[in-house]
């Protein structure tokens, strides 16, 4: 680039920074910036990394992304970037991206053990149909698999649910975001009976606190961060708290820091519960209108195999707590039993966990009664160097913040919670104390739970992506949701399978045990990110199993699969996705991707081509399916009643699911596109407008049921920087359940009229004690859960704790980040953060390589003890972007029993030097 | 050579610093400066996106700055050539 135009396009870009945060700037300045751009095509996205959000504004020339900025009327981010914000065009130049399908081979033939070699789509389609075939006629439905992901597009997560439930009548689909938001998801229909969060962001400039729990937001959610801190620069009586294992970044930004041990949170939340009881804070008017009280069984196990056929010899001493536990002492005084007695327990309820029932509040302040302030500061302390008299001040400086009636309160919350293997629990405890207090559905008071990629509320929730699940909160084991699905989606009655399939670590354990034998991933890269990885390496390469990944760039799951098919990213394809706080944001395809890459979407439908009604639409064999109205183990043949509705035998999945009349009623080219593209409509040589289409059908499902989106075309206005759902009558709902902001509440000023899980049997704390059910619609529930210990501590042989997470540079698995070699080299390795007294103790000091080794596997590190993550004494923590460092062949696949989700946070390990 | 545009703030009071401070870094300009409110934008200029990272990092760490984001980027990196990949992907 030649001097003069380089200073020209740096006055223009300077120019249109300031603008773009409200700076003025002399009109020179401005026209400046306007002839920067002229030459370029500028459209609304949405950033594509975490589930903040943000707007941005991208343009293009000649085919490829030549700039992007903030979009100053984004209300999420207002003009700002975090520094993910740089990958949002770079992540599609990386100069390994993948264009073209590269399948296992040997002469010309796929061999499991071949060597990739690219090969065709139409070669790579016959492969993937050949092998689907055979697995699925000799397993049936729970013989395949789909891992999915928050980050699918809306209308690629509605595609290929509608492709296995509804066609291959499997619901063995899963997303990466089990492992990411399944707890908080558990515990929104627990606590609500419908998913998703009553406030949104706004609440952060209209409260006086913040909380982060577990949630290290100036790394993870930089941009949220920023507004809290500028809500503390305006607001002088702003407090900000930092609850964490480890002093991190958010703890510079925070007036009051609490370092506690592994799973104390829920200690924690009960002892704010008890003082808010104590001290007569309880908003009574509020619980006696809104709220049930409610227990559960407490014999509920970690998430393991109930067998340790499969453990490692190793892990045989943890995986034999699946079955039974002596209880700590600690868990002993939190359930109010005599903790000089040993209390041996059986996991009576691992199948179970989820069950609940009413109680009393008496019964409620009795299960809080144990947590004082003596047991839960001794118990949860976290830095042994802090002084137990520091640390109690320091929760009833906590509680004095909650307690007070006159302050609003934002309780923010990722996976600290939710990575935990009583992740529900915790999720439920935080509610229970915002409901005693009733500080919550309004402006600024808010308990909140972040999320961690771009759509893990627009796809894996909303459009139910889970295994148990179908959309608009409905799910797989209720009749009456199968037959309003079945309807919507002119299903023969009965073609739906209502036994819920396996979650994502099921999924691998199914790989290993031989039960599922063909597996589709999508958008993620699950051989790197589910703990305990070793085991699911050997399982993908050594088993007779074919596992095709879709993916930009040769990620380890791609490394390890059978055929890797090149997809379309982001901004090269049509799409949609949701945010944390509802927000549903649409954009338009800006480029072509390159080579033969295509997108997702475009994969699913062609490959649905591929099979045929006669093939899926007849007698399955699903073991364990018991449900009324089902033959045991059996799905029926639904063929003759499909031909009555008009299908035929042969007619495939892509005419039956997909194109259908509805559906082509939607015609491309469509003025929405100003000119914008479509390579998923052009390859699949149709004339409908498959995005649109899509979108308005899933839509459906929610319009009139507390989850309506607007019209498609409606997120494409130019003044629409997405909506947050339901939108009613053209509005969107910023807060739920208050009858000021939301049109679905009917009765009174605040209606929880989420409708699932409303009707309940009554009892205490050990137990029901009545068969009557009670209804109590419109109601929040305020759970009693007690302290639990981690399934794995320290020990005499694994003395540290190891807690894994995200770094600010980089973005879950680093397949899109870590793709730079330049980038990399900021943060060239993952360290391990420990505790320089904790390395000394060991003969180790800072930058040594270590090996860290688990009951699972062991890798090499490089020590660091002056990072900006500093562990307290006994505790280290690693990031998870580097496959160089595979930190997940270290963690434990055990995990919340109620939501499946895996407890990535607490693993035990030991060091020693390489 | 990429460029991106950044907004930095700083106490009002410590903006003269701040705004010495950051034209001293490499490939940095300060261009606007709002006194009353301590907000800077500057324009960075760097080969790669990392190096517009590394430098982004420099400008957090200088003393008194509460916020520097990115607002603008202009992507003008050497076009890729798509690799195709079957080496046996061993590279890693």
């Amino acid at each position: 680039m030649e001097l003069s135009r380089r200073n020209f396009l740096k006055s223009g870009v300077a120019a249109a920074t300031a603008m773009a945060v409200g700076i003025p700037v002399s009109r020179i300045a401005s026209a400046a910036a306007a002839e920067t751009e002229q030459d370029w095509r500028w459209d609304k996205g949405v950033c594509r990394f975490c589930g903040v959000g943000c707007g941005i504004m991208i343009a293009t020339q000649d085919g490829k992304i030549v700039a992007t900025k903030g979009d100053p009327d984004a209300p999420v981010n207002r003009g700002l970037n975090c520094v993910k914000g740089y990958f949002n065009s770079k992540i599609l130049y990386g100069k390994d991206r993948l264009t073209q399908p590269l399948m296992r081979m040997t002469d010309g033939r796929f061999d499991k053990q071949g060597k990739f070699t690219p090969v065709t789509w139409d070669q790579a389609f016959d492969e993937m149909a050949i092998q689907f075939k055979k697995a699925y006629e000799e397993k049936g439905p729970t013989g395949i698999g789909v891992i999915g992901s928050g980050q699918w597009l809306i209308q690629e997560g509605y595609a290929m649910t509608k492709l296995m439930k509804a066609g291959f009548r499997s619901n063995n689909i899963d997303p990466n975001a089990r492992n990411c938001m399944a707890s908080a998801v558990a515990a929104f229909m627990q606590v609500f009976g419908i998913d998703e969060p009553p406030g949104n962001y706004d609440d952060i400039e209209y409260t006086d606190t913040v909380v982060a729990w577990g949630a290290n937001m100036a790394e993870a959610h930089p941009v949220l961060w920023q507004r809290v801190i500028d809500r503390r620069l305006g607001h002088s009586d702003m407090k900000i708290v930092n609850i964490t294992t480890l002093r991190n970044m958010t703890s510079e930004g925070s007036d009051l820091e609490i370092i506690i041990k592994p799973n104390t949170d829920m200690a924690l939340l009960n002892y704010l519960a008890r003082e808010i009881i104590q001290r007569d804070a309880v908003n009574q008017a509020f619980v006696d209108a809104h709220c049930v009280f409610c227990a559960g069984p407490t014999d509920i196990g970690y998430g393991m195999r109930a067998t340790d056929k499969f453990a490692f010899a190793a892990e045989k001493d943890i995986q034999a707590r699946e079955v039974e536990v002596t209880l700590t002492r600690d868990e002993a005084i939190g359930l109010g039993l005599d903790p000089e007695q040993v209390h041996t327990i059986k996991q009576a309820n691992a199948a179970t966990a989820d069950r609940h029932w009413l109680v009393g509040f008496e019964d409620f302040k009795a299960g809080v009664a144990p947590y004082t302030l003596d047991f839960v500061a001794e118990l949860a302390k976290g830095d042994a160097e802090e002084s137990l008299d520091a640390f109690k001040a320091k929760l009833v400086r906590l509680a004095d913040l909650y307690a007070d009636p006159k302050r609003k309160l934002v309780s923010f919350w990722t996976m600290g919670f939710n990575q935990h293997v009583r992740g529900t629990w915790v999720n439920e405890q935080i509610y229970s104390v915002h409901l005693l207090l009733g500080k919550i559905a309004e402006p600024g008071n808010s308990p909140f739970s972040l999320t961690g990629q771009p759509s893990a509320c627009g796809t894996a929730r909303e459009v139910g992506t889970f295994s148990h699940r179908l959309p608009a909160d409905m799910v797989v084991n209720i009749a009456k949701h199968r037959d309003i699905t079945e309807q919507t989606w002119k299903l023969p009655p009965k073609t739906l399978n209502p036994k819920v399939g396996s979650h994502i670590t099921k999924i691998m354990r199914d790989l290993e045990d031989g039960s599922i034998s063909w597996v589709w991933v999508q958008v993620n890269n699950p051989f790197q990110h589910v703990a305990n990885a070793n085991h699911w390496l050997k399982a993908a390469r050594e088993n007779d199993n074919f596992i095709v990944v879709s993916d930009a760039y040769p990620s380890i799951s791609a490394k390890v699969a059978d055929l890797i098919l090149p997809v379309a990213m982001i901004f090269e394809k049509w799409g949609g996705y949701g945010n944390a706080e509802r927000r549903t944001q649409l954009w338009r395809e800006q480029v072509p991707p390159p080579g033969e890459a295509r997108s997702d979407l475009w994969q699913i439908l062609e490959f649905s081509k591929r099979i045929t009604l006669a093939e899926v639409w007849k007698e399955q064999a699903i073991p364990g399916l018991k449900d009324e109205g089902f033959e045991e183990g059996k799905l029926p043949d639904v063929m003759a009643a499909a031909q009555e509705m008009g299908y035929t035998p042969q007619m495939t999945l892509y005419e039956a699911l997909f194109e259908t009349p509805q559906n082509k009623a939607f015609a491309w080219p469509d003025p929405v596109a100003k000119g914008h593209d479509n390579h998923t409509v052009k390859q699949l040589g149709v004339d409908w407008f498959v995005e649109k289409a899509l979108f308005e059908e899933y839509a459906g499902f929610g319009r009139g049921h507390h989850h309506d989106l607007a019209p498609f075309d409606v997120y494409y206005q130019d003044d629409v920087r997405g909506l947050r759902w339901p939108v009613v009558d053209g509005k969107e709902t910023p807060w739920r359940f208050n009858a000021k902001y939301d049109p679905y509440v009917k009765n009174g000023e605040i209606e929880f009229y989420g409708g699932a899980m409303k009707e309940l049997v009554t009892g205490n704390l050990n137990g029901p004690t009545t068969e009557e059910k009670t209804k109590f619609p419109g109601k929040a529930k305020i759970f009693f859960r007690p302290y639990a210990a981690p399934v794995e501590s320290p020990d005499g042989n694994y003395d540290l704790w190891l807690c894994t997470g995200r770094l600010l540079e980089h973005w879950h698995t680093g397949t899109m980040t870590r793709r730079v070699p330049e980038l990399h080299r900021a943060m060239p390795s993952a360290v391990l953060d420990m505790n320089e007294k904790d390395a000394e103790e060991r003969g180790l000091k800072r930058q040594d390589a270590v090996w860290i080794e688990s009951r699972r596997g062991k890798i090499k590190a490089v020590i660091e003890t002056t990072g900006r993550n500093r562990p307290p004494r006994g505790y280290s923590f690693m990031a998870f972007f580097d496959e160089s460092v595979f930190v997940n062949k270290l963690c434990i696949d055990a995990t919340c029993p109620i939501s499946k989700e895996e407890d990535f946070k607490k693993t035990a390990i030991k060091i020693y030097k390489v | 050579m990429n460029i991106s545009g950044i907004l930095v703030v700083v106490p009002p009071a410590r903006i003269e610093d701040a705004t010495r401070e950051l034209n001293a870094l490499p490939g940095v300009e300060v261009h606007h400066t709002e006194p009353s409110t301590g907000r800077i934008v500057v324009v960075q200029e760097a080969e790669t996106v990392e190096q517009e990272i590394a430098a982004l990092s420099r400008i957090k760490a200088l003393s008194g700055v509460m916020l520097a984001e990115m607002v603008y980027h202009v992507f003008d990196e050497t076009p890729p050539e798509w690799d195709a990949i079957p080496a046996e992907m061993a590279a890693s």
